[in-house]
């Protein structure tokens, strides 16, 4: 899923501080399940965000509101209902759904109120773990289902390097926790498949196109089933 | 109660049916009847019936809106001073297993109070004798 983090309150403050009347809004999807972005989160930020400005010589007015996915344009007209004289909102959803609402409310500013930090998983309850990178050309079926661009440091194809010290990365000193090191997992893993072949196989330069590298990435579906 | 609502516009065309990525629509077709099924376990709530019916017979807004489901009743504890309802009796029984103890009903507003109501007991038990 898409993991989001509350950016600093401090800087949502300073977004919205020349504002008189802010909806916030939540999303109910990916960062609700990341419990930074839901109904419950959205509801906690205009709390917070009302009894910061309670003693502001400018009245605002702080609501909130929520939809089920920001990101989704067609559903945002149908089904989503701005109160009037809201003159900004601010946006609970992962970086996607802050352009999108942008793209809808084209004379009100829509402000971040996350960060958008990673594809993830919640490997225990509260922790996220990236996971993915999106790179656009997936090679978990070669490296036993662990990946080497989103889990290592280095993004090597060919790993490990020399920084791999009993299962862990040297950057484990700098993050202040332990970073398994990704290569390390891919060869026990390989290993359990008795799949270590495929270690032997020497990766050639990626080509980081289908990454982004070429620009922003479009996906069109079209004639296809069940599609 | 069923968070999926079709309207009369339905011709039983089975777009929504064939387009649903969860696999959440169904349909039977039954002796002289058509029915279409909806199961809201599998339903991921993306909208593409919804997008896809060209009779605009899915009525979505109800699958975002839905109300509560009741999923329980329980019986509740009150304060005993002010009645106010603090807990369910469930909860209390876990509690008082977990610390071999029984607990006062009492709200936290009352329960600062609770020493004084001992000493009262006290006091009237000392008067006795």
């Amino acid at each position: 899923m898409i993991v989001g983090e509350h950016k600093p309150i401090e800087e949502i403050i300073d977004l919205v501080k020349d504002f008189s009347n802010v909806l916030v809004v939540g999303c109910q999807t990916c960062v609700a399940v990341s419990l930074t972005g839901g109904d419950r989160a959205a509801r906690s930020m205009t709390e917070a965000l009302t009894h910061t400005f309670k003693e502001d010589k400018k009245l605002h007015l702080f609501e909130n509101s929520m939809l089920e996915r920001q990101c989704e344009k067609d559903w945002i007209k149908p089904f989503f209902e701005l109160p009037e004289g809201v003159d900004a909102i601010l946006s609970l959803a992962c970086g996607a759904g802050v352009q999108t609402m942008s793209d809808i409310f084209k004379g009100i500013p829509v402000l971040p109120g996350l960060n958008t930090t990673f594809l993830g998983a919640q490997d225990q309850p509260g922790v996220f773990n990236e996971k993915c990178a999106g790179c656009g050309d997936c090679v978990l079926g070669l490296t036993g289902g662990v990946c080497p661009i989103a889990r290592c440091a280095k993004k090597l194809f060919n790993g490990p390097c020399g920084g791999s010290t009993n299962g862990k990365c040297e950057i484990s000193i700098s993050m202040g926790h332990d970073v398994e090191c990704a290569w390390y997992l891919i060869v026990e893993r390989l290993t359990e498949l008795d799949k270590l072949d495929n270690y032997e196989k020497i990766s050639e330069t990626r080509n980081w196109i289908p990454g982004g590298a070429g620009g922003p990435r479009k996906l069109i579906h079209k004639g296809e089933t069940p599609f | 109660m069923s968070f999926f609502k079709v309207n009369e516009n339905c011709n039983g065309c089975l777009a929504c049916v064939q387009n649903c990525p969860a696999s959440a629509l169904n349909y039977f077709d039954q002796e002289k009847n058509r029915k279409i099924m909806h199961n809201m376990s599998l339903c991921a709530r993306c909208g593409h019936c919804w997008r896809i019916c060209p009779q605009d017979a899915i009525e979505f807004k109800v699958l975002l809106t839905g109300r509560f489901d009741l999923v329980k009743t329980l019986d509740l504890v009150h304060c005993k001073v002010c009645g106010e309802p603090i807990y369910t009796a469930s909860l209390g029984e876990t509690v008082s297993n977990e610390i071999h103890n029984s607990i006062e009903p009492l709200c936290p507003d009352h329960k600062g109070a609770e020493p004084v109501n001992v000493w009262k007991k006290l006091a009237a038990k000392r008067n006795v004798q």
